[in-house]
């Protein structure tokens, strides 16, 4: 072997140390809260993770199989945005593969060349700048909501297979110190109701375990689509905590923690709660 | 320096106003904005609505005055400086409630069934 084949044949080797090294670095994180679960939960079954809290409410759980009211004028309404022609004859669906059937399951994911997360609202905003169409508010329930809601309809089914490249390892790490940090006038962070809390219940409201959350949504309620930012960001205000704003890094950073947290587990867009 | 009658009368009707509008305790312990003790915790049947809330242990007046009047005050304060893992809310640390609902809410914990 002569040197300069030598040279990289060891970045190489160094290369897929360090992924290696940065994935069981995220695995590790993974494994040890799923054995926390495990746990303080030992009669929920592993695919029950993906019920959220209705996995905790017998209600909720009867309902889970039936359309959540409001949902089919929401899909409805997310289809017409979705299948809408561009200036350019060019559509939504154009942007994605098999016209963005399976798609949801994969993302957040990192992007290399922009070197961040891109979740999948963002994936939307970035095929409509590409063929110089408006963006979409990522806040606004009735036209980012909608098209979420359709989107990832699309995907129902689909196992949740996020991949976490030694690259993209500080950006899983930030979302996971977010996750645990205290925050706001309560004090609470995010794992206290949802790794500490999981399986118990805030008021009536039974808390959904850290993995599983990443599965369902938006959920649906009165009628309206909830993302998972969206939610993230009512219980911010809840910790008594200034939300991040919509579409804010730390919020990508947050569904890309628990989106990995939640892999191998089904897809289902759409998914009932009760109004508050 | 002489002090009218009306004006007495007026700051006496201020300071009384102000008094009834003061939340009770049982109001502390239930509002979202105040102690929203009531999301976490359960009181013992006929004291509060029936509730399923369990993310802290029920409340019973027993613990209470095992517990005491200034251990209760402390944790009410900020039960961090006991149990660094806790979930439960500073409240006085965080100003969420002040020193007086503080005591509000221990005379009532304490005189629970």
């Amino acid at each position: 072997m002569r040197f300069p084949e030598a040279l990289r044949a060891l970045a190489l080797a160094c290369a897929m140390l360090a992924a290696t090294g940065c994935l069981a670095a995220a695995a590790d994180v993974k494994n040890e809260i799923a054995a926390r679960l495990r746990a303080q939960l030992p009669s929920l079954a592993p695919g029950d993770y993906a019920l959220g809290s209705a996995a905790f409410d017998e209600g909720l759980r009867a309902g889970s199989d039936a359309p959540a009211e409001g949902a089919a004028e929401v899909l409805e309404a997310g289809r017409r945005i979705w299948a809408r022609k561009f200036k350019n004859g060019r559509t939504l669906a154009t942007c994605f593969p098999n016209g963005g059937r399976r798609v949801a399951g994969n993302y957040p994911q990192y992007d290399p060349r922009l070197k961040r997360i891109v979740t999948l609202e963002m994936a939307v905003n970035q095929c409509l700048k590409s063929h110089n169409e408006p963006l979409l508010d990522q806040g606004d329930p009735r036209s980012m909501g909608a098209v979420m809601a359709y989107l990832r309809s699309l995907s129902n089914g689909q196992k949740l297979a996020v991949r976490v490249p030694a690259a993209a390892e500080p950006r899983f790490e930030d979302g996971r110190r977010l996750y645990f940090t205290r925050m706001g006038q309560r004090n609470f962070a995010c794992a206290s109701c949802h790794v500490q809390g999981a399986g118990r219940r805030f008021g009536d409201q039974p808390l959904s375990p850290a993995i599983g959350q990443a599965t369902h949504w938006p959920v649906i309620r009165a009628g309206a689509p909830i993302t998972m930012h969206a939610r993230i960001r009512e219980c911010l205000e809840l910790m008594g905590a200034a939300p991040f704003p919509a579409g804010a890094e730390e919020l990508n950073r947050i569904e890309y923690f628990l989106a990995y947290l939640s892999n191998g587990l089904p897809l289902k867009a759409n998914v009932a709660r009760p109004a508050r | 320096m002489r002090v009218s009658w009306p004006f007495c009368a007026i700051i006496l009707a201020m300071v009384l106003d102000a008094a009834a509008q003061q939340p009770t305790a049982a109001e502390l312990f239930a509002m979202p904005d105040k102690g929203h003790c009531s999301a976490c915790h359960q009181l013992p049947a006929g004291i509060a609505p029936a509730s399923r809330a369990d993310l802290g242990p029920p409340l019973s007046g027993a613990r209470m005055r095992e517990l005491g009047k200034p251990r209760m005050r402390a944790l009410l304060d900020d039960p961090m400086t006991e149990n660094p893992d806790t979930v439960m809310p500073p409240f006085g640390r965080h100003r969420i409630l002040d020193a007086a609902e503080i005591d509000r809410l221990v005379e009532f914990l304490h005189a629970l069934p």
